[in-house]
């Protein structure tokens, strides 16, 4: 759920002091993991964050929140990741992490032409809610397994080129290509975008709307 | 088919990762308990440990043999059993167990029978040290030696009848573990946690042995309570430490004096402790002032309101809440000059000011330690709990065919204490519901055969379906698939599930498949691997582990449901319970759109099976399957741990994502037993007006009852 901040002090409430003040280019925006069960979104986003890696990472309940500082070219930017559950079933849910998200990542897995597939109703759904400024990405996760590859990096390629979003293979394994991942979304979004104010719509939400009211099952 | 083999990295919790290493070795240990669990002949002499070196851990310090209870003169009449004395923490249980009557007892003889009824009437289940009053000893010189127990509650249990000696051993184990005293009246009577002004008598009532454990629990977690005062304060526990030392290790031969102040010293810690503990869970949403809870009507009374809740559906709040209010205050008040030491007159002359208080309610702290009717919020925390329910004991809640004679005892007594892992297999059915109360012996293994044969049937009907047929059965391998990726990431650390090709993991999937096309509507899920795994992991039996598995998810179900509509209805349930109970964080929720409560998802949907260690979690689901004081127990403690670090999330104004990544983090760092105790006293604290915040049928309840309109109409149609 990336969230709009304080529109009135255009700042973020913060416990403590925050030192974005003093940097001049301090950008943080949020941006969502999205992708079939066992693709490796988790996986994905602890080794960015944290330089981790888990053969055997469960399965994300509900969803988790991760943050990231890091200096990109000459600005110091906070990447805010939302990572989600992956089965269909949960897919309900997932409007309320994806909606007003900067930048997503749909993530499948090269070993799984499902996930692939599944991978593709992402970003069909992602395209329909219409958000211009959301930077998508497509990575094709768990490149260390070449040897049970279904989907060629061609095949990725063409379908993100069509689809106006950038391709890259990546392992979370082996961290091939994980940094770079988030640092390209980092460059490409809009940089006459204020900080704050990344794309981000505000609904309202209450224990009564739980499940969002329109969404489509990717079945 | 469509199986990947290889590792899988996905998704999932980066943030248990490091959890799991512990629980690890707590589950190794555990297991070496669980060794044999298959025979439960409990046959354990002389000393004892139990447990892991959790709180959950105990030692029996005395065990005496052919200890007998004469329910009339008639010798052959007898009734012989095993008399114990059990340490857990500072506590100490006396536990007098007959011996289960061999041969006669399942097929029933009928002279046994009214021997059998004798015993579940006279069997001593676990009746901690402060409910003890005095104990008589009769040590003819010729003849039995016997003791007569007297309890507080001037209730006294028949004469306990040594019959190969050992009345004086007994004694002097009891010496040294608490206060006994030889009365100046009848030198053959021993007073226990006594004292001579009854009002310090009353004090003593008050489960004042429990002083240890309760500064135990206190300590803080390792992150939370920084700025968290509702949490004791940490220099409170070495002084505690060290009170406990002085109680338990100083000979019986003290002065009454020193006794005297022991005895208020451990009544101060009781009450700092309750009266810091209710000030953070019933306080501060008056000291926000914005309650909109009645915190101020009535007195604070301690006379036994206990089973208030349940029989006259009066609010104990109203009766409840003053003290806590009060409390509150003093609370504050104390953190405002808080330095780590207070002047010691200053303390002594607040005991003083606080024995006065509670001087008023002397009776009523009587009929409280009556340990059936003590179920007060206040005295949650005060109260010893007992060791887990052992073969032994549960022996005696069943009559001679094997029917639990009483199962709200039953379910009362496992959710104070939970249960020995050796007896988990058996009672999970019972608790689950694969097994009925009102079963005997006999039509449980019958019920076990015809069920194993049922489920090879089930498994079956998919382990059947060949290569060819499943190319052309893309649902089959889709669900397959699905539960293969999630039961290899399963508790992969836990000894039972690790390594290569474990045995226990294809156990996993095959029970999850089988599941699967047993319930095919539901299919399969993320997230019942996590409620599975600790099932089989209990019952090691693929069949009986896939039946407690099914009853679980009769009502578990609709946590998986499409729509969301089980897990939506105990978010906003657990919405209107933080209302309830703290109106200001609510307030706070309410203001910073959090409440959906969405970063409780993970708490509800798999009962917090991921935010405890593995032995924990199988602690936490016997208690919350008791369904003893509630069905929604886990909401309440969802409350309860909210409650915990309301301080925290309001003062660093978390937003829901920071809120969730918080909840999230939270995962390995909460203590279990203090957290169910607080849970408990929010449970009863809330009452009937937390009970109306739950609708009817709101998972886990069974679903309410329908009628099926389909099934109406083919029925009337066929009737055409």
């Amino acid at each position: 759920m990336c969230r709009l901040r304080d529109h009135a002090q255009g700042f973020r409430r913060r416990p403590f002091p925050d030192l974005s003040f003093f940097i001049s280019s301090f950008r943080s925006f949020c941006q969502v993991l999205l992708g079939d069960m066992g693709a490796g979104k988790s996986s994905l986003a602890l080794r960015f964050v944290k330089g981790q890696f888990f053969d055997y990472q469960e399965s994300t309940i509900g969803a988790a929140f991760l943050t990231q500082t890091l200096a990109v070219n000459e600005t110091t930017v906070k990447f805010e990741i939302w990572d989600t559950a992956g089965q269909e079933r949960y897919h309900s849910l997932a409007p309320m992490y994806y909606r007003g998200a900067a930048a997503a990542i749909i993530v499948y897995d090269i070993t799984n032409a499902d996930s692939f597939g599944r991978a593709k109703k992402w970003v069909q759904e992602l395209q329909r809610q219409g958000n211009p400024n959301l930077v998508m990405a497509l990575a094709g996760n768990k490149a260390d397994l070449a040897s049970k590859k279904k989907i060629e990096a061609e095949e990725g390629q063409a379908y993100a080129e069509e689809n106006g979003l950038f391709f890259m293979e990546t392992s979370a394994k082996t961290a091939q290509n994980v940094n770079e991942l988030f640092y390209e979304i980092a460059r490409k979004l809009p940089k006459a975008q204020p900080a704050q104010a990344a794309g981000m719509t505000l609904t309202d939400r209450s224990a009564s709307r739980l499940t969002p009211a329109k969404t489509t099952c990717c079945t | 088919m469509g199986g990947q083999s290889g590792p899988t990295m996905d998704s999932g919790d980066f943030i248990d990762e490091s959890d799991y290493k512990s629980s690890a070795q707590a589950v190794k240990s555990s297991k070496t308990i669980q060794g044999g669990s298959s025979s439960l002949s409990g046959s354990e002499s002389g000393k004892m440990m139990v447990g892991n070196g959790g709180p959950d851990s105990y030692e029996v310090v005395f065990v005496k043999d052919n200890v007998s209870v004469h329910p009339t003169q008639n010798a052959s009449e007898r009734i012989s059993g095993r008399l114990r004395l059990i340490k857990q923490g500072a506590s100490l249980f006396m536990t007098w167990i007959p011996y289960t009557v061999k041969g006669g007892g399942r097929q029933g003889s009928s002279i046994m029978k009214s021997a059998e009824k004798d015993r579940n009437l006279y069997t001593i289940r676990a009746v901690s040290l402060a409910e003890m009053r005095s104990i008589r000893r009769h040590t003819p010189p010729f003849g039995l030696q016997y003791i007569i127990i007297v309890l507080t509650s001037g209730l006294a249990f028949p004469p306990l009848y040594f019959h190969t000696g050992g009345v004086r051993e007994f004694l002097s184990t009891l010496r040294n573990h608490a206060l006994l005293v030889r009365s100046n009246d009848d030198s053959n009577v021993y007073l226990v946690n006594d004292v001579q002004d009854p009002l310090q008598r009353s004090l003593t009532s008050l489960e004042l042995t429990e002083v240890t454990p309760v500064a135990v629990v206190v300590e803080p977690p390792p992150i939370v309570t920084k700025k968290d005062e509702t949490v004791q304060p940490v220099e409170e526990s070495p002084a505690s430490t060290s009170m406990q030392t002085s109680v338990y290790r100083q000979g019986p031969r003290r002065e009454a004096s020193r006794e005297i102040i022991n005895v208020l010293e451990k009544f101060s810690m009781v009450t700092k402790f309750a009266r810091d503990t209710t000030a953070h869970l019933f306080g501060e949403s008056r000291l926000l002032g914005n309650s909109e809870m009645d915190f101020d009507r009535g007195p604070m009374r301690l006379r036994n309101e206990g089973s208030v809740s349940k029989s006259t559906g009066e609010l104990p709040p109203v009766d409840g809440a003053q003290e806590p209010v009060k409390d509150g205050k003093e609370a504050a008040a104390k953190d405002e000059g808080k330095d780590t030491k207070k002047a010691q007159d200053e303390e002594s002359e607040k005991q003083k000011r606080i024995a006065n208080e509670e001087a008023s309610t002397n009776v009523g702290s009587f009929e409280l330690v009556d340990g059936t009717k003590n179920d007060t919020p206040a005295l949650v925390w005060g109260r010893a709990r007992p060791p887990p329910l052992g073969h032994e004991e549960w022996v005696t809640f069943l009559d001679r065919e094997g029917r639990v004679v009483d199962s709200k005892a039953l379910k009362k007594r496992v959710f104070h204490g939970g249960v020995e892992p050796n007896l988990r297999p058996e009672l999970w059915k019972f608790l689950l519901g694969h097994y009925k109360f009102d079963s005997t012996y006999a039509e449980r293994n019958a019920l076990v055969s015809s069920k194993r044969e049922e489920y090879k049937v089930l498994q079956a009907q998919w382990k059947t379906v060949s290569e060819d047929q499943a190319k052309r059965f893309a649902k089959f391998r889709e669900r397959k698939h699905r539960v293969e990726k999630d039961v290899i990431r399963t508790d992969r650390t836990i000894p039972f599930y690790e390594g290569d090709d474990n045995r226990n993991v294809e156990l996993l999937r095959d029970i999850l498949v089988t599941y699967s096309f047993y319930n095919f509507d539901l299919g399969y899920c993320q997230g019942m691997s996590d409620l599975l795994s600790p099932i089989l992991y209990v019952m090691e039996d693929e069949s009986e582990a896939f039946w407690c598995f099914a009853a679980l998810m009769e009502r578990m179900a609709p946590n998986f449901h499409r729509d969301q509509n089980g897990m939506q209805a105990q978010l906003s349930a657990l919405s209107k319970l933080v209302q309830l109970l703290d109106t200001p964080l609510h307030d706070y929720f309410k203001q910073n759109e959090c409440l959906n409560y969405f970063f409780c998802f993970r708490w509800i949907l798999i009962c917090f099976k991921r935010e405890f260690d593995y032995n924990d979690v199988l602690r936490l689901w016997e208690v919350l399957w008791s369904h003893y004081l509630s069905e929604h127990f886990h909401l309440y403690m969802c409350v309860a741990i909210l409650k915990r670090h309301r301080r925290k999330i309001m003062d660093e104004q978390m937003e829901f994502d920071t809120l969730l990544k918080f909840i999230n983090e939270l995962s390995g760092h909460i203590e279990l037993e203090s957290t169910l105790r607080d849970t408990e006293a929010l449970c009863l604290f809330a009452g009937e007006k937390g009970a109306a915040c739950i609708p009817p049928g709101t998972p886990p309840s069974l679903p309410v009852v329908e009628v099926d309109p389909f099934a109406v109409s083919l029925e009337s149609s066929q009737n055409l």
